[in-house]
Parts: structure tokens; C-alpha cells; sequence
């Protein structure tokens, strides 16, 4: 999954002339790589992290993924690239807890329009592969952090992504726990999915193939 | 099918995860549901018994009569006007035969009845067979008089049984009994089998033939034209003619329906033809428009039942609001989860769908609730306080669910709305 922005701007609502948060910036993300994008807090890591999952709009520039223009897609379309294409991790985990770790991970195969069964059988196969057996039936409330980012990330590979954008994972954890998430990032990378990681921890961007460091708005050569 | 399946599972718990919440959404909605249901069974009676009305008295209806006036206005003092006997009637129907009743007919409203040793008064009328073709809202013991009766003029007659009048306040009773004065009249013939007897109108032996019952004031329609003169004994209208028991030079009265609305205003032109050409030009008669009353009395039938609705429809959208402003605070509520579901691909549609499934939920539990306690309201509490009881057909609370789930379906589609057209970066941001 190739990842291709230039010119990117964000400016948020607020004050006379708005919030700038990106500033025009341009670069590549070639299939395969694993992207950390590092700078201090309010740089703009996660507006650009938002961007890139369609889940935010620039301002203004181009963003193509694979080869297509997304920002001219319609919103169904956009919905349909992140369930299909587009896997998330998210510092808070962003899980539901009225739901069991189970049917958080069959979420998106919900919309997705899975059958149940095919839904449960692959919901337990990725919480297995996290290794998080035995738990499928626990809410997040009554697992550990690092359980809860595993199911996060359970979820996010329940439709199979070639693109995982992680804002912060180990934000919230223990170094044990982080240690845990970053070799399974590390791993799904190796089997070819694009990672992009957002993070402020610079031993943690060492691990990645290549830091975008983001200062102010700007890209920091 | 799917979608929508997920959306009640979702639903499902929701409602169960916000048990108050959904209480009071199911509250708003029942309270409509049991007003609507009221209003709906209101009116489904009205229309019922308009309808029955029109079966049993028919629509184009006149009654010609006596221009009582033209006695009296003469300066030269009491002019004797020309009079309908039963001769009139018989041309009458002849030159009408494709009228669907001629009933003509007279009565004396002070008739001694003697009964063995019982003298009571009582009103009699002389009628025709086509009396029993309009307005006939009894069951008949024994027979009804025939043709035969009337041409022969045979001393026979038909006694009617009163119904048990339906229970009234006290001052009402007293009004009633103050003017009843054929109170001992009905006794007698509630009383007594006076089918087969023989009694006296008059001073005159007649045989009993007949009685009619008068059906429960429940079962019968609505009666518009409703008679003036509480005829008491039926009797051939010849018989009574001849043997004196109207007043001399009594007039007979002429009840018509001409068997079709339409062409109801060239009828009427006929039978003002038929009269003038008969007994001269002179104003004798009167023609009394009955479908005019029959119409206007139907229309403000009608329009109490538009009242009694917009009351149920009133109560609904009171239910409706109720219904959005919950869904647009659990929206608000829910703002970060609407995030999630929309990073993990859930569409707008999704999420409308989402919205407006859980909130047609609460609202088809709401009609379910309020059915049933419509019910409860609309028979046994109503029995209690001792209110008139509309009847509930199974398809009223059927349809007033059916309302409940549209109304709620309807007014969440601005909360749905609003779900999804939060961006989900920001919705993700919500707290």
C-alpha cells in the first residue's frame, strides 16, 4: 500500500485566521515500509495520521493511496477503503466496552457484511494470534492495558489491511506491554503490510525503517 | 438484511445498557399510543354507526306534511286547508312507484288503552307495511302488519317494548319522568306477554299481533331523524281513520325516500308537481329536506372525529419529540463510539440506520405498551369509572403501533442525521 501526499495542509477552526497544524507538506510511503513519524506534542503526527486514514480532510494538497486520488472519493468509498484497506490503532485503544474483546475484533466484519459464524471463527483465530486466548469473552473493562491493545490490534487486522496506522500504541503502557505490541507490529510488517507509527518515544521509532520527523507543521529534513 | 439485523442487536442492548433512558422513551411513546387509541376507536364507532345509519334510514329522505300555518294565517279566520288521506298516499305511490318507501302515516298521542281492568294512555299511530322500511331498529314477536290489514282495515295492532333506557344522572331522570307520561304504558308491556291479547284503543277492540322490541341503545345507529311523536301502538292507518280515532280532517303525514341521492333535487320537483297539481297552488304543504339534515349532521360527525384525532396525533408528536431528544443525546452521548464504528468502516448509512433502528425500537416497545394499556383504558378502566366503552377492533392497536414505530422512525431522522454527518476524526476526539 503506497501512500503519496504533497502540499498538505490543515488549519483548524478557531481564533481569526484559524489553527495551522500542517503547513504543506509532501512525501512518499512506498508498500512495505514501516514509517514512524516522531516530533513534540502539537506538531501535527496525528492530524497527519487522521489524513492518511480518511478519517480527517486536509485543508488543501493532493493524498493518493495506491494510485487513487482520495480525497475526490465519496464518503461511502472512503468508509469502504478504511474497513477494507485501512487498519487502526489508537493510544486509547478505542474500544467499546459494552462490547466482549470478541465482538470488538468482528466489528469491522460486521460492516463488512461477514456471516456471524465466519465473523466469530476469525475473531478468535486473530485474538489467539495476539495472544489473548481464553478472553474472547471479557469486556475491555476487565482486561489490562496491554490486553486491551492487543484487541485493538486483533481488530484492526480482522479484514485483512495492507495498511495499519498506529497513533501512539504504547502511549498508554507498560514497557513490558509496549515491548509486546511493538514485536507484533514489527511482525506484520515483515509479512508485508505498510505500518505508519506515530510516537514520541525515540527507541521506539529506531525501530522502524525510516523516521518522518515532524516539527511545527513542517516536515523536519 | 444484514446491516439492518446488526443494527437491532446493537439496538437491543442499548436499550437494555439505558434502562431509564429507555423507560421514559417508552413512557412518551405509550402515552400516545393510548390517546391514539382512544381517538382511533372514537371515531371507528362514529363512522360504524354513521354507516349503519345510513343502511337503516337511507340518505334521501323527505317527509311532506300539512302546512300547519296556512290554518291560521287567513284574516278571515280559521281556513280549512286541503288534507292528505289515505287515497293521496295510495295515487301518491302510484305515480311514484320507483320511490323506495311511501310511508304515510298519522298518530293521536292521547289514546286510552284499556287492558282488563287497566286504563292507561298511550300514542298510536296509523301506519302502512312500508313503515318497517326505514328506521326499523327493533326485533318483531309475532308479526307486523300486512296489506291485507290495511286495505280491510282490521282492528289489529302492533304494541312496541321499550329498551332499558341507558343509565342517566339524576336530573336527567327526573326531566325524563316528568314528561313520561306513557310510564304505565311501558310497564304493562314489559311485564305482560301482550302478544295474541285483545285491548281496547278507545273505547274500540283491537287484537295484538305484534311486538316490537326496541334494541338496546348500544346496538342502535345513530338515528338522525330521530321521530317526535313516541308512537307507543301501531295500527293499520285506515282502521284508525275509520273508526274515528284521529281528530276529524287530520292530515296524513307522508315519510319518503326516494332510493337515490342523486337525483334526489328532481324528485323533490316531482312531488311539488304532484301536489300542486292535485290540491291547487296554495302552499299547502311543506316538504321537509331531510337529506340536507342527514348530511349535516354526518359532516359534524365527522369533524368531532378530526378533533378527537388531531388530539391522538397531538400525543404522538409529543412522543416523537420525546423520542429525539433521546436519541440526539444518546448521539451526543455516543459521539466516540460513532467514531470508532465509522474507523472501522461503518458508512454514514451505518450509522443512520444505527440510529433510526434503536429509536422505531423504542418506539414499536412503546406502542406495544401502549396498546396494551389502551386496552386496559379504552374496556375495564373505563367500566370502572363507569364511562361509555368505544369498541377496540384487533387492528386498532395493530395500526397504533404501526404509528408508534413511524413516529419514532420519523423523528430520529434528524438525530440519525447528525450522527452521520459528525466527522470521525473529530467524533474520535469526544470524550
Amino acid at each position: 500500500m503506497s501512500v503519496k501526499c504533497s502540499g498538505l495542509s490543515k488549519v483548524y477552526e478557531g481564533g481569526k485566521s484559524g489553527w495551522p497544524a500542517l503547513r504543506g507538506i509532501s512525501f512518499e510511503i512506498e508498500s512495505g515500509e514501516f514509517v514512524a513519524v516522531t516530533g513534540p506534542s502539537g506538531c501535527g503526527k496525528s492530524t497527519l495520521l487522521n489524513i492518511i486514514g480518511l478519517l480527517d480532510e486536509p485543508t488543501c494538497g493532493t493524498y493518493s493511496l495506491n494510485g487513487r486520488d482520495v480525497l475526490k472519493m465519496p464518503d461511502n468509498e472512503r468508509s469502504r477503503a478504511r474497513r477494507d484497506e485501512i487498519g487502526f490503532v489508537f493510544q486509547s485503544f478505542h474500544l467499546l466496552n459494552r462490547l466482549s474483546a470478541a465482538e470488538n475484533v468482528c466489528l469491522p466484519m460486521m460492516y463488512a457484511g461477514m456471516d456471524s459464524a465466519a465473523m466469530r471463527e476469525r475473531a478468535d483465530e486473530l485474538l489467539r494470534r495476539v495472544g489473548l486466548n481464553g478472553k474472547q469473552r471479557k469486556t475491555p473493562l476487565e482486561l489490562s492495558g496491554g490486553e486491551r491493545q492487543r484487541v485493538a490490534v486483533a481488530r484492526c487486522l480482522a479484514n485483512s489491511p495492507k495498511l495499519i496506522l498506529a497513533d501512539e500504541p504504547t502511549g498508554n503502557l507498560d514497557s513490558a506491554s509496549s515491548r509486546e505490541i511493538m514485536a507484533i507490529l514489527s511482525g506484520l510488517n515483515r509479512e508485508g503490510i505498510t505500518v505508519v507509527m506515530v510516537t514520541h518515544d525515540k527507541e521506539l521509532a529506531a525501530l522502524a525503517g525510516r523516521n518522518l520527523r515532524l516539527m511545527d507543521g513542517r516536515l523536519d529534513p | 438484511m444484514r446491516p439492518f439485523l446488526n443494527a437491532v442487536k446493537t439496538g437491543f442492548a442499548e436499550i437494555k445498557a439505558h434502562k431509564m433512558r429507555s423507560v421514559l422513551s417508552f413512557l412518551a411513546i405509550a402515552v400516545g399510543s393510548v390517546v391514539f387509541m382512544d381517538a382511533f376507536s372514537a371515531i371507528f364507532l362514529t363512522y360504524e354507526r354513521l354507516e349503519k345509519q345510513k343502511e337503516v334510514s337511507g340518505m334521501a329522505r323527505l317527509k311532506i306534511s300539512q302546512n300547519s300555518s296556512r290554518s291560521w294565517s287567513s284574516p278571515d279566520g280559521y281556513v280549512q286547508p286541503p288534507s292528505i288521506t289515505y287515497e293521496d298516499a295510495l295515487a301518491f305511490r302510484k305515480k311514484f312507484p320507483e320511490f323506495y318507501m311511501v310511508s304515510p302515516s298519522d298518530n293521536n298521542w292521547r289514546t286510552v288503552l284499556e287492558y282488563e281492568n287497566r286504563r292507561l294512555v298511550a300514542s298510536v299511530a296509523g301506519v302502512t307495511p312500508e313503515w318497517t322500511k326505514r328506521d326499523f331498529v327493533y326485533t318483531l314477536r309475532g308479526r307486523f302488519l300486512d296489506w291485507r290489514d290495511v286495505e280491510e282495515g282490521l282492528r289489529v295492532c302492533v304494541l312496541k317494548k321499550k329498551a332499558v333506557p341507558p343509565p342517566s344522572d339524576s336530573a336527567t331522570k327526573s326531566v325524563r319522568k316528568k314528561y313520561d307520561y306513557t310510564a304505565g304504558f311501558d310497564t304493562l308491556v314489559s311485564h305482560q306477554d301482550m302478544l295474541g291479547k285483545i285491548v281496547k284503543l278507545d273505547g274500540i277492540t283491537f287484537t295484538v299481533i305484534g311486538v316490537l322490541e326496541e334494541l338496546p341503545v348500544s346496538k342502535r345507529p345513530i338515528t338522525v331523524l330521530e321521530s317526535m311523536d313516541q308512537e307507543k301502538i301501531l295500527a293499520p292507518v285506515t282502521t284508525l281513520v275509520n273508526f274515528g280515532i284521529f281528530r276529524s280532517h287530520n292530515s296524513l303525514d307522508i315519510s319518503v325516500d326516494t332510493g337515490d341521492e342523486r337525483n334526489f333535487d328532481e324528485a323533490l320537483r316531482s312531488i311539488e308537481n304532484f301536489l300542486r297539481v292535485r290540491f291547487g297552488d296554495g302552499d299547502f304543504f311543506i316538504i321537509e329536506n331531510q337529506l340536507e339534515r342527514i348530511r349535516d349532521k354526518i359532516s359534524s360527525s365527522v369533524k368531532a372525529s378530526l378533533m378527537t384525532i388531531s388530539l391522538g396525533l397531538l400525543a404522538f408528536i409529543a412522543g416523537g419529540i420525546g423520542i429525539m431528544n433521546v436519541t440526539l443525546a444518546t448521539v451526543f452521548a455516543r459521539t466516540r463510539e460513532i467514531g470508532v464504528r465509522r474507523a472501522v468502516g461503518a458508512s454514514r448509512g451505518d450509522i443512520m440506520l444505527q440510529f433510526m433502528v434503536e429509536a422505531a425500537m423504542l418506539g414499536l416497545i412503546g406502542g406495544l405498551l401502549g396498546s396494551g394499556a389502551g386496552y386496559l383504558w379504552g374496556v375495564p378502566a373505563k367500566i370502572m369509572l363507569g364511562l361509555s366503552v368505544n369498541p377496540i377492533k384487533p387492528w386498532m392497536p395493530l395500526v397504533s403501533i404501526f404509528i408508534a414505530v413511524l413516529t419514532a422512525f420519523l423523528f430520529s431522522i434528524y438525530p440519525a442525521w447528525v450522527a452521520a454527518g459528525l466527522k470521525p476524526a473529530d467524533a474520535l476526539r469526544a470524550e
